[in-house]
């Protein structure tokens, strides 16, 4: 099992660093994820883990390996690209056989090698067919094989479920999953869709304009960004400003009051009148205070103005003051739930499912 | 890594290089810098242009060319353009005849158009001879009618072809909207479906326009005396009372700058009015009334028959008794029998040469067309502007540049076939350049990165992957640059000498010796080959494209 550290690492495309000193540290057999929105460079810094690309400065190490000097294919490496990278004009067998041929690995074992390969990512009845007959779902099925078969140090995964449609996305997300489990091998795979890495990552690095944010496990990166941007990126986030309002009470919470006049008692630190921001997520918000009497209670009140009824969840916007609209999910709604636009409502919080935030518009 | 990546395309990089300076730039430059040198070869600024311009016999020529491009363009615009609207757009029967005729009108070199229009309608000719029967004639075939004939009848299926292509992707919708926004029919095409066709319209004007131009052989054959840019360089240069190539010289700059021009208007129209244009519902085939559509089937085949007529004349009279130019009825091998014992060479020249050149210009042009399309860098843009500059270059000129570089020290190549291998080289290189380019910009990228990350270092992937995938363009670049060097005349007869004639050489002479037979069946073996990969390709990428891919 390979672990891979990323030092330092810049990459320019003219004036802009499309990677502006990045470091990681992937651990052997994990399945890392990079995730961001388009444009953060997470492609970029996976081209040069593959080195398909030359970064600037720094350097990646495959366990004590530095690799900067060695070219692509010496690096035993499996990637998986967004637009499959299917060679068109060879079969199925071919396609996955290509790697070995090229390692010279006798006929007899490759032909066990592809089959054994084939049924793993349950393409066993195609081998003689070509690409052009594939639908997606099997074309990804079969570049996910060619990868797998050379056995490599390490598997890239470039966005690869971004051209399927949604159900076949989650079949072959577990199946990516159950294939990595049972090699255990080291994986870092590209989404800039934030509930595609929740549901497949062992740790996941949230990018910006070339830099790693944060790096964490999924549920980390949910509970507790370390930044408006994470908080942003990963789920949904209400983000409340406010004023600290005096010195910490016995139970550790401080009074805080919001721009819009609501007094709530939070786990804040700092100086007495600082400002800080106060995260929600939407299901963190109730219609009704909380039965426990160790935890504080906070609320704010507006008014219905959209009402999105989903059957398990129904998701309201509520304008609590002026340019200041939350989003709150109430889950399992029954009846007494339902509220209609224009309806005055109040919703409630428990104090430790508040996430504080740095002061700033976003930044590590 | 960077280093040890680069080499072998580096060095492709360089060698084109060389190779566009030495064969093409150089010898262009060495024209250009010739027509400013005096008698002594003293540079005189402009004396030769001075001297062009003050004498009738030579800025005639320059008029006669331009008269008769510019007629020609206009010709085989309207006639090109009218029959792809017919086929496309009305329900003419036997559609496909008409394309596959349309495309073999291409396969006769021009002069061999005009050679064939001598034997029918000449002083000597089939037609002439039986009109004399009832003391009938027809007015004369030779000097400019006979020209523009033969321009607009050879060179309309390029209209043809191209503006088919374009209104094969115009979406029913454009019309439709036009319609609905109240411009009647005849207004809808002129309005809306016209100025969407006019990049195509302009491209296949320009082919006309520089093809015509450069054209050495059909005013030679046809003309009788009429002097075009071409002929009259061709005349100044080989001159019996001793050439004078700063005169052929200044003739080929000005041809130069007449292409050239053509050239970079188009460029800068086209690609203002580059629209990009969906097409989901092709234009729909209109009904209408019977008479309407027998007019228009009456054209199309018209239009199609007169342009095989050529190619019939030359296979039909190639099996005629012949003595001298005339030709009677009958059936006789007389004329294959003289070729093969007679000028044999002549033939194995051709094909030897031909295939060379081919060759060079795939192997040069799937590389070069790999670093255009993968490695765009400045150096590379250059490249490609140099490398097409030889679209723009009448052979005449090339060959001219040729000798004027190569009949002296360093290096001699004058007197050997090398100089007409490097000239079908250099001036047919663009077509496999572009089909593979363009080829190229279809085929992603990261199917190359994958076959390298799966342990196959880049140029064995370029093997293994890029060459396979590019295969249909690899054939249709090398069946064109085969179409058009097998017959190729211009820088030919300036660059044969002794025993390296070639076929196209060999047709030339024999016409102009009066021995018509012999000239038939050269020329009837010339369009044999020229149209067999032809439809080789067609067999091959058939059974390609069936694959899917």
């Amino acid at each position: 099992m390979t672990r891979v550290q990323v030092q330092g690492v810049v990459k320019r495309f003219g004036e802009t660093a499309a990677i502006d000193g990045v470091s990681l540290d992937v651990r052997p057999g994990e399945l890392f994820t990079l995730v961001g929105p388009s444009g953060c460079g997470k492609t970029t810094l996976l081209r040069i883990v593959a080195g398909l690309l030359d970064q600037d400065a720094g350097s990646v190490f495959f366990n004590d390996d530095r690799m900067d000097d060695i070219p692509p294919y010496l690096r035993n490496i499996g990637v998986v690209f967004q637009s499959y990278a299917i060679f068109p004009h060879l079969t199925v067998a071919e396609n996955i056989a290509y790697g070995l041929k090229a390692r010279r690995v006798p006929p007899d074992r490759i032909a066990t090698k592809v089959a054994e390969v084939g049924r793993l990512v349950q393409l066993e009845a195609l081998l003689d067919r070509m690409p052009s007959q594939l639908s997606g779902g099997q074309q990804q099925r079969v570049v996910l094989a060619r990868a797998l078969v050379i056995e490599p140090r390490l598997l890239l995964m470039d966005e690869p479920l971004s051209n399927l449609d949604a159900k076949l996305r989650v079949q072959i997300r577990s199946l990516i999953r159950a294939v990595q489990r049972e090699l255990q091998i080291t994986t870092i795979y590209v989404t800039h869709d934030q509930e595609e890495a929740l549901a497949i990552s062992d740790t996941i690095a949230v990018m910006d304009r070339g830099r790693v944010l944060q790096v964490g496990k999924p549920w980390e990166l949910y509970l507790a960004p370390g930044s408006r941007f994470v908080a942003d990126f990963i789920g949904t986030m209400n983000v409340f400003r406010g004023r600290i309002e005096g010195a910490t009470m016995a139970n550790g919470s401080r009074p805080v009051v919001t721009t819009f006049g609501e007094r709530w008692r939070v786990r804040a630190a700092g100086a007495a009148e600082s400002t800080i921001s106060v995260g929600v997520r939407p299901e963190s918000l109730a219609l009704e205070q909380g039965a426990s009497a160790d935890e504080d209670w906070n609320s704010l009140t507006g008014t219905v103005v959209e009402a999105a009824y989903l059957g398990a969840v129904v998701r309201y916007q509520v304008q609590v003051a002026d340019g200041v609209r939350v989003t709150a999910d109430i889950h399992n709604p029954d009846f007494a739930a339902i509220r209609a636009v224009g309806d005055r409502v109040t919703l409630w919080f428990g104090a430790s499912r508040a996430v504080l935030l740095p002061d700033h518009a976003s930044g590590a | 890594m960077r280093g040890r990546r680069r080499d072998l395309w580096w060095t492709v990089t360089v060698a084109g290089f060389l190779a566009v300076l030495a064969f093409l730039v150089y010898p262009l430059a060495t024209v250009l810098v010739t027509s400013f040198s005096g008698e002594e070869k003293r540079f005189v600024l402009a004396a030769n242009y001075e001297r062009f311009f003050t004498h009738r016999y030579y800025y005639s020529s320059i008029i006669n060319s331009l008269y008769l491009s510019t007629l020609a363009t206009l010709g085989a615009l309207v006639l090109g353009t009218s029959l792809a609207f017919a086929v496309t757009r009305y329900p003419l029967p036997g559609k496909a005849f008409i394309r596959t005729a349309a495309n073999l009108a291409l396969l006769s070199p021009p002069f061999i158009g005009a050679y064939s229009w001598v034997v029918l309608f000449g002083r000597m000719g089939l037609v002439n001879r039986a009109l004399q029967t009832f003391d009938w004639s027809l007015p004369t075939i030779y000097g400019w009618r006979g020209i523009l004939l033969v321009f607009v009848v050879q060179y309309f299926p390029f209209v043809f072809l191209l503006v088919s292509a374009a209104l094969r992707s115009v979406d029913q919708s454009i019309e439709d909207a036009a319609l609905s926004l109240g411009s009647p029919p005849r207004r809808a095409v002129t309005t809306a479906i016209l100025p969407i066709l006019a990049p195509s319209l302009t491209a296949g004007g320009l082919l006309v326009f520089m093809g015509t131009m450069a054209d050495f052989g059909t005013p030679m054959i046809i003309g009788e005396g009429l002097r075009t840019l071409p002929t009259l360089m061709y005349g100044e240069f080989m001159n019996e009372l001793g050439g004078n190539p700063a005169m052929a010289s200044t003739l080929g700059s000005l041809l130069i700058l007449v292409n050239t021009t053509a050239l970079l208007a188009q460029r800068y129209y086209a690609f203002r009015k580059a629209y990009n244009v969906v097409c989901i519902q092709p234009l729909r085939v209109k009904r209408t009334s019977r008479g309407h559509l027998l007019g228009l089937t009456i054209f199309a085949y018209a239009v199609v028959g007169v342009a095989l007529i050529p190619a019939l004349t030359i296979i039909v009279s190639s099996f005629m008794p012949t003595r001298g130019p005339v030709m009677y009825a009958g059936f006789s091998l007389q004329s294959y029998e003289i070729i093969f014992f007679r000028i044999p060479r002549a033939i194995a020249n051709t094909f030897g040469l031909t295939a060379g050149a081919v060759v060079l210009d795939v192997a040069v042009g799937v590389l070069v067309a790999y670093l255009l399309a993968r490695r765009r860098s400045r150096a590379h843009a250059l490249l490609d502007s140099l490398i097409m500059l030889a679209y723009a270059i009448p052979g005449t000129v090339v060959g001219v540049g040729l000798i004027v570089v190569y009949n002296r020290p360093p290096v001699i190549l004058t007197g050997t076939w090398v100089i007409l291998l490097v000239s079908y080289f250099i001036r047919h290189l663009p077509y496999p350049v572009r089909s593979c380019t363009a080829m190229l910009q279809q085929i992603d990228i990261r199917v190359e990165e994958a076959s390298v990350s799966l342990g196959v270092p880049p140029f064995r992937t370029f093997v293994k992957v890029t060459v396979p995938l590019m295969f249909p363009a690899i054939i249709s670049g090398a069946a064109l640059a085969w179409m058009t060097t097998i017959g190729e005349l211009s820088s030919s007869i300036l660059l044969y000498s002794g025993p390296w004639a070639t076929m196209s050489v060999a047709i030339f002479t024999e016409v102009f010796s009066n021995h018509f037979g012999t000239a038939s069946a050269l020329a009837s073996i010339l369009i044999l080959a020229a149209f067999l990969p032809l439809f080789l390709t067609y067999r091959v990428l058939g059974e390609r494209s069936a694959l899917g891919v």
